[in-house]
């Protein structure tokens, strides 16, 4: 593992940390291969090969901004929509970097970057759980990258060999909405909204996006709507903010 | 196997993605955002994705919006899986049923 020895720093690197890591993630595993199948499933559904999928779910690794590119992918797709639905889903990870930011500080950029790469929800809680947890034990340093990258390869390998299994299944299940596979989506997203729910005050600007998005889409064609949704949302949280 | 704009738009996604990956490490490492900034990116991804799922909630198939109410409710109490599976079970039900 290439990776795992980049992140190796002097005097804290052992595989039994590395195994730590991969073992912490095993639940969280399980619970992620149903949906990476159903996304493989839905993508060739939207006329993805299953090459194009891989290299969506490999070189991407965001399943969140990846539903989302699914849904609403189009022969030939919009790119400048779906990019920008993908920065927009994808934009809690600045909050995550830097929220790990501090962790890093004693690890050359070198290892940080590539590292990087592999930050999915998962691996980055786990991760800083796992900091938080050494630095109230007092252990130095308190980030241990041989534990982060054991639960972010098993999370990246299980990500891309489940939604191409998906691809390479998809199809044989036949058309998904027949089955009601299609209220992955929906169920996905809401259990992903209320792991991000602070608080109804908090939720407001979902609300605001909701309703333009709904009304959007029943009175405007196209694929308007999304952007109308969220950008309304952002405008709606920025002017709540200063209600505060 | 691979159309040209479908591997545009994968590099593209994926140049964003590493882009937020490593933008909080390299911009905020060493400064702290506004009150108003941090709300804005705390409410973005949940407005980005109800309003992918938006349609969802306009539909005009009564077994869709009924399967769409027990899905909120699953997502409120059960984790992942378990909300998927009643989920697709109900919509899978509800449209034989009700059609």
């Amino acid at each position: 593992m290439s990776i795992s020895q980049a992140v190796e720093t002097a005097g804290d690197g052992s595989r039994s940390e590395f195994r730590r890591g991969v073992a912490s993630c095993a639940p969280v595993l399980f619970g992620t291969i149903p949906y990476a199948l159903v996304l493989g499933a839905q993508a060739t559904q939207k006329g993805l090969s299953t090459v194009e999928l891989s290299a969506m779910t490999g070189l991407n690794f965001a399943g969140g901004s990846e539903f989302a590119a699914i849904q609403l992918w189009t022969s030939p797709p919009h790119v400048v929509l779906i990019v920008a639905i993908t920065f927009l889903v994808n934009s809690r990870h600045l909050l995550m970097g830097a929220a790990l930011a501090p962790f890093l500080r004693h690890l050359p950029r070198r290892k940080v970057f590539p590292a990087l790469f592999f930050m999915c929800d998962e691996s980055w809680a786990l991760g800083l759980a796992d900091a938080k947890q050494r630095t109230a034990a007092g252990i130095t340093p308190a980030f241990s990258p041989r534990y982060y990258m054991g639960a972010a390869l098993a999370m990246y390998l299980t990500w891309v060999a489940f939604t191409t299994l998906g691809a390479l299944l998809g199809p044989m299940l036949g058309d998904v909405g027949t089955y009601g596979f299609d209220m992955a989506f929906p169920a996905v997203f809401l259990v992903l909204m209320r792991g991000m729910w602070t608080g109804m005050a908090a939720a407001r600007p979902w609300l605001v996006s909701l309703v333009v998005a709904a009304m959007v889409y029943l009175f405007v064609p196209g694929a308007w709507y999304v952007a109308a949704g969220a950008m309304s949302g952002l405008v709606a949280a920025w002017l709540m903010a200063g209600d505060a | 196997m691979i159309d040209g704009v479908t591997l545009l738009t994968i590099v593209l996604m994926a140049g964003v993605t590493y882009l937020t990956r490593i933008g909080g490490y390299v911009v905020l490492r060493n400064r702290t955002l506004s009150g108003r900034a941090t709300a804005v990116m705390e409410a973005a991804p949940g407005c980005v994705l109800i309003s992918v799922i938006a349609p969802a909630f306009v539909s005009s198939n009564p077994a869709d919006l009924l399967a769409l109410a027990i899905t909120l409710v699953a997502a409120t109490r059960f984790s992942m899986l378990p909300t998927v599976l009643i989920g697709v079970a109900s919509a899978g039900l509800l449209r034989h049923f009700i059609g």
